[in-house]
């Protein structure tokens, strides 16, 4: 195939000559042969252009957001050619390159082996892929080449980030996270310790607390909390309206972290845990349990687009009689542009489920960007903190999540 | 504890005055591809020059009617249209107000230029009466005194001078522009310069009047002194094969500049004038760089070598067939540009007959 450069170089040759013959300009006539007689001579340097194979190998199929996923290159040239191949690995808008290039250029010679590697780094959950990879064989003047595009295509997801829970927000003493279906509170048999009673005949002697009875001179034993399994329902809001902000700030990216960290915490602790988002229609992991269940929920988090809007109390008419009864659920959502939130959580409540809410403001992203004027932005605050405050006289737990504030921190002060 | 307090240099520090090291690069082999370049580009602009005589353009043959004077030498203009090339790529590397600093430098030296012989500013002799006042004396009494002032002198000898060598620069920069782009596209790694500097060429070249002088070097007839050595049609063919290699070298060569430099500036992250490579990576780069032009120095000087003895046996064919026994010499005219053409038609038919059977269809295997 010929480049830009060639038709260039050839075309200014040709010109060169007529001119010389129209002019019968002697020195225009030579220098345009000569210079055609270079790019017909360079046209058969592709003869002996190198035969190239190329493997691509990643460090990994998943990766978390602001992770990093190394990939390695490997060419070789089956064939006795030789000559210059370029590769070009096409990567997703989103990736930023932390090490090396997708991009080399290489002199390869008869049965060579070579590789490179670069590594790249995603800021935001998502299904990506790299590739296809372009693969350009030509030789030392780039004049003549022979392209192709190599449909290996390397599929991976980046999966929301996962910050680690404190221990008292899950495994509080009065659990307002989680109460309904789960008797956190009770005594049982478990790890934790609740407190010490006297010692009754049937009670285990391992149970029994060896310092306690060399303090007090009677037999005590340890009680411990019990830790029941339990179905938590994590329902997350993914209407066109949570897309409000840019890039990580964005209420429906908390969201998605925070589902993501609270369906680790609550998975390693044995829980079968469900995930719903709702947007322009309801989607659904069931209730499950285990490793092999995050990696489904972290998945479908990946896929979460912002569209639709659905309003919260269809969403939960549609879902409640599927739920176990009284299972708890946690809401993500920024509650925003949804005029039956009120009838929803009553509807809710009466029917014996508990509702505890994680809402990131979207004002303090609009407020970032500084597009609202300040008199409608104060009249939303007070919207919103009215609305907070009507939800929490329902005696539900609601997180105002502020930008910036860690998903640990968000049910502390609610 | 005392504290110890450093005192902030008032000095600015050279990185914040000029980029200096995009001039250098951070490879020193890309270094040395541009100033083979610029040689190269240099060479091949003078030889032209000397083959093509600006005299005989038209532009010459033309412009004196607007701009008198008109008198370009290639010994001026290339070397100093080179300079103003490679001086406007290093105005480039200025940042913010130095570069501001030295616009207003280089107005005021040609304001300057402009104004020196024409306005001869001196301080004057006792020319102009001027009524002060008295010391000691009652108020409002005042008197007539000569005071010196600054006077103006127009040195119009100096002045016709001046516009006479303004003029004179003014036509060398025209055929100037060629070197002067050439050079600032090596240096600044812009493709579109160097592509106008070669068409340049081919254009002021085109604008020739065609071999004048070629039979007859009278001044009479060409309507301009001669040159000292004229060429004959011969010399001119010989001297296009040299041309059009230096084309070649010169197009190839400010190309390979800046594709190898595009190459090192990927590691570079965009708005920084360093890469964040290690030292270790450098090196790897660097000699990646380093198998990269060889090979490709390797390629080019086989490919010249090549070019250059199958240019020489196509052009000079004729003059042999021509001069043998026979009848071909008498069915065309051989040895003019037209058998020249026509025999180099042939042979590239015959290349791209041989091409067809030999050069197989590349094919990449799927992975």
């Amino acid at each position: 195939m010929w480049s830009k450069k060639a038709v260039a170089v050839a075309g200014g040759a040709i010109f060169l000559t007529l001119a010389g013959l129209i002019r019968l300009n002697y020195l225009f006539i030579s220098a345009g042969l000569v210079m055609l007689t270079f790019v017909v001579l360079s046209s058969f340097l592709d003869v002996w252009m190198p035969n190239v194979k190329i493997r691509r190998e990643t460090s990994s199929d998943n990766i978390f957001e602001n992770g990093s996923i190394n990939v390695k290159f490997i060419i070789k040239n089956t064939g006795l050619g030789l000559g210059f191949v370029e590769i070009y690995d096409k990567l997703p808008p989103q990736a930023r390159i932390t090490k090396g290039s997708n991009y080399t250029l290489l002199y390869m010679k008869p049965w060579q082996e070579v590789s490179f590697e670069y590594s790249l780094k995603l800021p935001l959950r998502g299904h990506y892929h790299l590739g296809p990879v372009r693969l350009r064989v030509k030789d030392a003047f780039d004049l003549f080449y022979n392209e192709k595009i190599e449909q290996s295509i390397h599929s991976f997801s980046v999966f929301p980030q996962i910050e680690v829970l404190e221990e008292q927000i899950i495994k509080s003493r009065v659990p307002k996270l989680l109460s309904g279906a789960m008797p956190l509170n009770l005594i049982g048999s478990g790890t934790e310790f609740y407190s010490l009673r006297e010692f009754v005949p049937g009670d285990s002697l391992r149970s029994v607390n060896w310092k306690a009875l060399a303090k007090k001179g009677k037999m005590m034993v340890n009680e411990t909390v019990r830790e029941d399994v339990m179905d938590v329902i994590l329902l997350l809001d993914a209407r066109e309206v949570s897309a409000v902000g840019g890039g990580r700030d964005t209420p429906l990216e908390m969201s998605c972290r925070a589902a993501a960290t609270y369906a680790k915490q609550l998975l390693d602790e044995r829980n079968n845990v469900a995930l719903v988002t709702y947007g322009d229609s309801i989607k659904r992991v069931d209730l499950d349990r285990g490793e092999h269940h995050l990696f489904k929920i972290l998945t479908s988090l990946s896929s979460v687009r912002p569209e639709g809007n659905l309003k919260l109390e269809i969403v939960l008419k549609d879902l409640l009689p599927y739920i176990p009864s009284g299972s708890p659920i946690i809401l993500f959502s920024s509650l925003d542009d949804d005029h039956t939130i009120s009838e929803a959580f009553t509807n809710t409540i009466s029917r014996g489920y508990s509702i505890t809410t994680l809402s990131p403001s979207s004002l303090d992203f609009e407020e970032k960007m500084k597009r609202i004027p300040y008199q409608p932005l104060l009249i939303a605050r007070i919207e919103r903190e009215n609305m907070i405050s009507e939800i929490r006289s329902f005696g539900m737990q609601v997180g105002d999540w502020k930008a910036d504030e860690a998903v640990n921190t968000v049910l502390q002060g609610g | 504890m005392e504290e110890i307090k450093t005192k902030k240099s008032r000095m600015p520090k050279i990185d914040n005055i000029i980029n200096y090291k995009d001039f250098f690069g951070e490879y020193p082999l890309i270094f040395a591809i541009k100033i083979i370049s610029s040689i190269a580009l240099f060479y091949v602009i003078y030889e032209f020059y000397i083959y093509h005589n600006p005299l005989d353009s038209l532009i010459t043959q033309y412009t004196p009617k607007v701009i008198a004077n008109f008198k370009p030498n290639p010994n001026i203009f290339v070397i100093w249209g080179f300079i103003a090339g490679f001086s406007f790529y290093i105005f480039t590397l200025f940042k913010g107000k130095y570069k501001l600093l030295i616009i207003i430098l280089a107005l005021a030296i040609v304001g300057q230029y402009i104004s020196d012989p024409a306005l001869d500013w001196q301080v004057g002799e006792y020319v102009i009466p001027t009524k002060v006042e008295i010391n000691g004396a009652d108020a409002d009494q005042t008197q007539w005194k000569w005071k010196p002032v600054k006077i103006i002198y127009d040195d119009k000898s100096g002045t016709n001078e001046r516009i006479a060598d303004a003029k004179i620069r003014v036509s060398n920069m025209i055929f100037g522009i060629v070197p002067f782009l050439g050079a600032y596209g090596i240096w600044k790694r812009k493709g579109w310069a160097i592509a106008a500097s070669v068409g340049l060429v081919v254009i002021i070249g085109f604008l020739y009047n065609p071999n004048l002088c070629l039979e007859n070097y009278d001044a009479a007839y060409c309507g301009y002194d001669t040159m000292e050595k004229e060429l004959t049609w011969k010399e001119y063919l010989s001297g296009g094969i040299f041309i059009g290699l230096g084309f070649v070298i010169y197009i190839e060569l400010s190309y390979a500049a800046i594709k190898y430099e595009n190459y090192a500036e990927q590691f570079k992250p965009a708005g920084l004038e360093t890469s964040l490579l290690s030292k270790v990576q450098k090196k790897s780069v660097a000699k990646t760089l380093r198998t990269l032009f060889v090979s490709y120095l390797v390629n080019l000087g086989v490919m010249l070598f090549i070019t250059f003895s199958v240019a020489e046996i196509v052009i000079n064919i004729n003059y042999y067939l021509s001069t043998t026994e026979g009848r071909i010499q008498d069915s065309i005219e051989l040895q003019g540009p037209y058998g020249i053409v026509f025999t180099s038609l042939i042979f590239f038919m015959l290349l791209g007959f041989l091409r067809m059977f030999i050069g197989a269809e590349y094919d990449v295997d799927d992975n």
